[in-house]
């Protein structure tokens, strides 16, 4: 069997990844105490020069305006954001374990090439409308993310994380599967796009197995946004897992999810998509409160950036809701804000040396003065979180909500705003815990005595962070018309 | 060369310096903060230079404003937004107020910072950025990002260098500015969306063709924003807790600048942008306005401490500044105008001297003091002078701000005019009962003898570091007491311009109006 260039350089993006994946075992399996520090150093080197390697092809293959396929694999404009989005995220989530593994003294090789295979599934899931492969994506991407969930395994908390994401996930899949299946069954195809030509033909009225086959597709999908009533997963499951994956999942699963989101109901299944708009309307509503009224009590940080994260699908599917393209644009840019400020969220616990069972406020009392640069950087996170302006996070709501208004949905637009004034609140506790609540004299005596935090990396990674919400706060424009625009335009054929 | 770009892009240079100034700042480390605090006043008085200079020397052009700089910056879901920055009539005493107060502030409460006095400096800075930039914005979106820019630095301003209850005093402020603004947000771009532009001239058009009712649901969202920031009755209550926790550059730069954005938003935005809505709405807000004049001086006049008696004494003022702008009279609005700038004024200078005298006797219990004239003449001068300009005595700045207001008022056509100017000159009186009251128990009378009371601590009077922040504040509040026309003349074209659709009716009779100079420039 002979590829074209074409299909090779479809392939590829996922094959560079995998590739990578694959080496890491191999260097893990050397125990030496002599060599230890080079065999990680490599490893690390090997990720980041695995992602490295896949983020320098896809943009090149975006500059060229290519769009090749191989049978049903679409390394489309929209599955090319989806790339870039998942590599970013996961080249930030690799340096940031340098440190935090460092930190918890448990580094080991399996961590970064289970991070790669789900950088893999991501990829996949992103290029395809067919059910199948989509499936394959779904659970390439979902088990190492399992597994990773109890990377640090000596710790109850972190099996018990492992196996409650394993079994709610395992019914997700199910849910999938039992979806594709039922729609197999009423059109006879496996493609979403064929099987929405089938399901819209004239005359015919909408086969009930279809719609069902379709709402279990949408509780798969939405289980990965984590919207409610999918969502209780979400806390135990970030608060269990090390940061930087916590913040990779929160990031990469909920952005690929969406984007394989818009694939599937918005242009493979309108029908259905239409049909469970009004659901979609209902579901961003409950997400919002309850994502939002929950984050206000939370005293862990992580359980807090958890709900938060929660409350962050309400406002995306909000954006099915408006269902137009600018939505959509604006949806992928608000992908892009998210990224920025929720790794770099993430990434400051991390950095500001938090380890152990309980990530509480409680630790960051007054840290901000000890370390400005980096408490300011993520302190912008926060804000650009909470959607104020001139942050990039208020950009994506701003996109979001004028859709919806010019939809003629001011009432779900008002609720929005509402529900991120709510949210001002809690993502103000970080700042004032940095910078206004003094540590108790316990803490400052127990600071003093632990040896001084070190987190190069991950403290770049913030401070990186800190810089891309402004900067996207300062062109929004530039990147809405050079990235997200064109990733929607020419991908996606709206119906109406 | 450096010149030549300020020249064509003064508004720029003027809203960005502060901010760029304020981060340079930022970089040094805790321990030079004095080299901060010097570097953060000469910066601000460099601005306050280039400003006063360049805005005194240039004639508007025919549309009645000055450096207009327009480029596209980006469109966002189909609607262009222009960065559009210009002053004209409405904006340019408030302009030269904000470059005039800032370096007083730094100037005024050298001392008085205390811990991270550097960081705070750099605040300062970035504040009067934010406050600048929402003066001369043009382009509604451009005017809400400064909007929300100006709440920040203010939030850390209150939160890190407040009282005991600062935290709370902090999410307050910002909570209730949020609230009403996020709501603006959305008829923001529900109006947006008609009309696929973010220029006020635009989105008027737009509104005008919209169903009375829409305009109304429009004007209130948009009032809601601009009411809670004046604040209006009784949108009140985070003020009091904002202004007493506040340090005192904080507690100036709020009561001098920030709650004027409220009322400018009115004037600028709600009331030419939904002219029918506010002429319908009218008598709620002057309504509303008198409750807030009368209410605030009650209640300033029950307060023990000096500085939360300031705080709702502003309550009272700003309700003034409303009911002038709701009497949509020429009159009563060039008032308000004036008497935007003579609380700026009196009240900023108020705050800093209950500012200073804390410093000396860390109370600011009334109770706690008694004889201060024995003990600090100068202060005791200085401070007699502010509060009789805030009372509004003739011959002061005051009087001629709340003259205009009931003028105007009593003179505009509205049915409930005259009861309303009538009940608004009670709280002129109140206002001479609790400043009074307050001067007679903290500053007259035999000292206080207990030993450890606020008076046995003031050891020294002014140095001449604090005179000379009060001698142009002093200087002031006589130029506009007998001079007005120097302030009103700048603004009188663009106020009638905003008002051309929203005006009163007609007088019912015949009442001598207050002539004003008919020179528009």
């Amino acid at each position: 069997m002979t590829l074209t260039n074409g299909e090779i350089s479809a392939i590829l993006p996922l094959l560079i990844p995998a590739l990578g994946a694959c080496l890491l075992p191999i260097a893990a399996l050397d125990s030496d105490q002599a060599t230890v520090k080079w065999i990680r150093g490599f490893m690390f080197f090997t990720a980041l020069l695995a992602l490295t390697g896949g983020f320098i092809y896809l943009t090149r293959l975006w500059s060229t305006g290519a769009q090749p396929s191989y049978g049903a694999l679409h390394m489309d404009r929209l599955a090319q954001f989806g790339g870039i989005f998942v590599l970013v995220a996961a080249a930030l989530a690799v340096l940031q374990l340098w440190d935090h593994l460092h930190q918890e003294g448990w580094v080991k090789g399996e961590t970064l090439s289970l991070l790669l295979f789900s950088v893999v599934g991501m990829v996949l899931f992103t290029a395809t409308s067919n059910l199948l492969l989509l499936f394959l994506g779904l659970e390439l991407l979902s088990l190492p993310l399992y597994a990773l969930t109890s990377t640090l395994r000596m710790r109850d908390r972190a099996m018990e994380g492992g196996m409650k994401y394993f079994i709610t996930g395992a019914v997700a899949s199910s849910c999938f599967l039992m979806g594709s299946v039922l729609l197999y069954g009423a059109t006879g195809t496996l493609d979403a796009a064929a099987a929405g030509r089938l399901l819209m033909t004239p005359g015919t009225a909408l086969d009930p197995i279809a719609l069902v086959g379709g709402a279990l597709l949408l509780s798969g999908f939405l289980f990965k946004v984590s919207a409610v009533p999918f969502h209780q997963w979400t806390p135990d499951v970030y608060e269990a897992a090390p940061h930087p994956i916590s913040g990779f999942m929160s990031v990469a699963t909920k952005g690929v999810a969406i984007i394989a989101l818009f694939r599937v109901m918005a242009v493979g299944l309108p029908v259905l998509g239409l049909r469970m708009q009004s659901a979609m309307a209902v579901l961003a509503v409950l997400t919002l409160a309850v994502g939002n009224l929950a984050a206000l009590a939370q005293p862990n940080i992580k359980r807090m950036l958890a709900y938060s994260s929660i409350s962050h699908a309400g406002y995306l599917l909000l954006g099915f809701v408006a269902g137009t393209h600018p939505a959509y644009a604006g949806m992928l840019f608000y992908l892009l804000a998210y990224l920025a400020m929720n790794m770099g969220a993430f990434g400051a616990l991390t950095a500001f040396g938090l380890v152990g069972d309980d990530v509480s406020f409680e630790q960051l009392k007054g840290q901000g003065w000890k370390r400005p640069g980096l408490a300011i950087a993520a302190t912008f996170c926060m804000f650009s979180l909470a959607g104020l302006p001139p942050f990039a996070g208020f950009y994506g709501k701003y996109m979001i909500f004028k859709e919806l208004i010019l939809q003629g949905h001011v009432g779900l637009a008002v609720f929005g705003v509402t529900a991120s004034l709510v949210s001002v609140y809690y993502y103000l506790r970080l700042p004032v815990t940095l910078f206004i609540e003094k540590p108790s004299e316990a803490a400052e005596r127990a600071a003093s005595e632990r040896p001084a935090v070190v987190a190069p990396f991950a403290g770049a990674t913030v401070l990186v962070c800190g810089l891309l919400v402004i900067i996207l706060g300062l062109i929004p424009g530039t990147i809405m018309a050079t990235f997200a625009r064109p990733a929607v335009q020419e991908t996606i054929q709206l119906p109406r | 060369m450096i010149t030549a770009w300020i020249n064509t892009h003064l508004l720029t240079f003027l809203v960005f310096a502060p901010l760029l100034w304020g981060l340079f700042l930022l970089c040094f480390p805790e321990r030079q903060a004095p080299l901060v605090k010097l570097l953060g006043l000469l910066g601000a008085v460099a601005i306050m230079l280039v400003a006063c200079v360049q805005l005194f020397h240039l004639i508007p052009d025919p549309a009645g404003t000055f450096f207009t700089e327009r480029s596209p910056w980006f469109t966002a879901v189909n609607i262009p937004v222009d960065y559009h920055l210009a002053v004209d009539g409405l904006s340019f005493w408030l302009v030269v107020l904000t470059v005039f107060l800032v370096p007083l502030t730094l100037l005024g409460t050298w001392n008085s910072i205390g811990k991270r006095a550097g960081s705070a400096v750099a605040l300062f800075l970035i504040l009067e950025s934010g406050m600048l930039g929402a003066l001369v914005a043009q382009d509604l979106l451009v005017f809400y990002l400064f909007w929300e820019a100006m709440l920040l630095p203010m939030y850390f301003l209150i939160a890190v260098w407040g009282g005991d209850e600062r935290r709370y005093a902090a999410t307050k402020f910002m909570l209730f500015t949020l609230a009403g603004s996020l709501l603006w947000l959305v008829a923001l771009l529900f109006l947006a969306g008609k009309a696929g532009s973010f220029a006020p001239a635009v989105m008027a058009q737009t509104a005008s063709t919209l169903s009375f009712h829409a305009q109304c649901t429009l004007f209130l969202a948009f009032a809601l924003a601009f009411a809670i920031k004046v604040p209006l009755f009784p949108l009140h209550t985070w003020l009091p807790d904002a202004h007493t926790q506040a340090p005192t550059g904080g507690s100036v730069i709020l009561a001098g600048v920030l709650l004027k954005l409220g009322s400018y938003g009115f004037l600028r935005f709600a009331i030419p942008m939904f002219p029918s809505a506010a002429v319908h709405y009218a008598s709620l807000m002057a309504g509303l306005s008198v409750v807030a004049i009368v209410y605030g001086a009650l209640v300033a006049m029950m307060q023990t401490d000096i500085k939360k008696l300031v705080a709702y004494s502003s309550v009272s003022h700003m309700g003034f500044v409303m009911l002038g702008i709701a009497s949509l009279s020429l009159i009563g609005t060039q008032g308000a105008m004036l008497q935007m700038l003579n609380h700026g004024i009196s009240t900023g200078a108020l705050f800093l001297l209950v500012g200073m005298l804390y410093d000396r006797a860390h109370t600011r219990k009334i109770s706690d003091f008694g004889g201060v004239a024995v003990k600090m003449p100068i202060f005791t001068a200085f401070f007699m002078i502010v509060t009789l300009s805030s009372i509004g005595l003739p011959l002061t700045n005051g009087f001629m701000g709340e003259f205009l207001i009931l003028n105007g008022t009593y003179t505009a056509g509205f049915a409930w005019a005259r009861t309303a100017a009538c009940v608004a000159t009670l709280g002129v009186l109140l206002s001479a009962v609790y400043m009074l009251w307050m001067v007679k128990r903290v500053f007259w009378g035999p000292v206080n003898p207990a030993e450890d009371s606020g008076t046995a601590h003031l050891h020294s009077d002014l140095n001449a570091r604090e005179i000379a922040v009060l001698i142009p504040i002093v200087v002031l509040i006589f130029w506009m007491g007998i001079h007005p026309q120097t302030f009103l003349a700048q603004s009188e074209g663009t106020v009638a311009r905003a008002l051309v659709q929203a005006h009163a009716p007609a007088p019912l009779e015949h009442l001598p109006a207050v002539a004003l100079s008919a020179e528009v420039k």
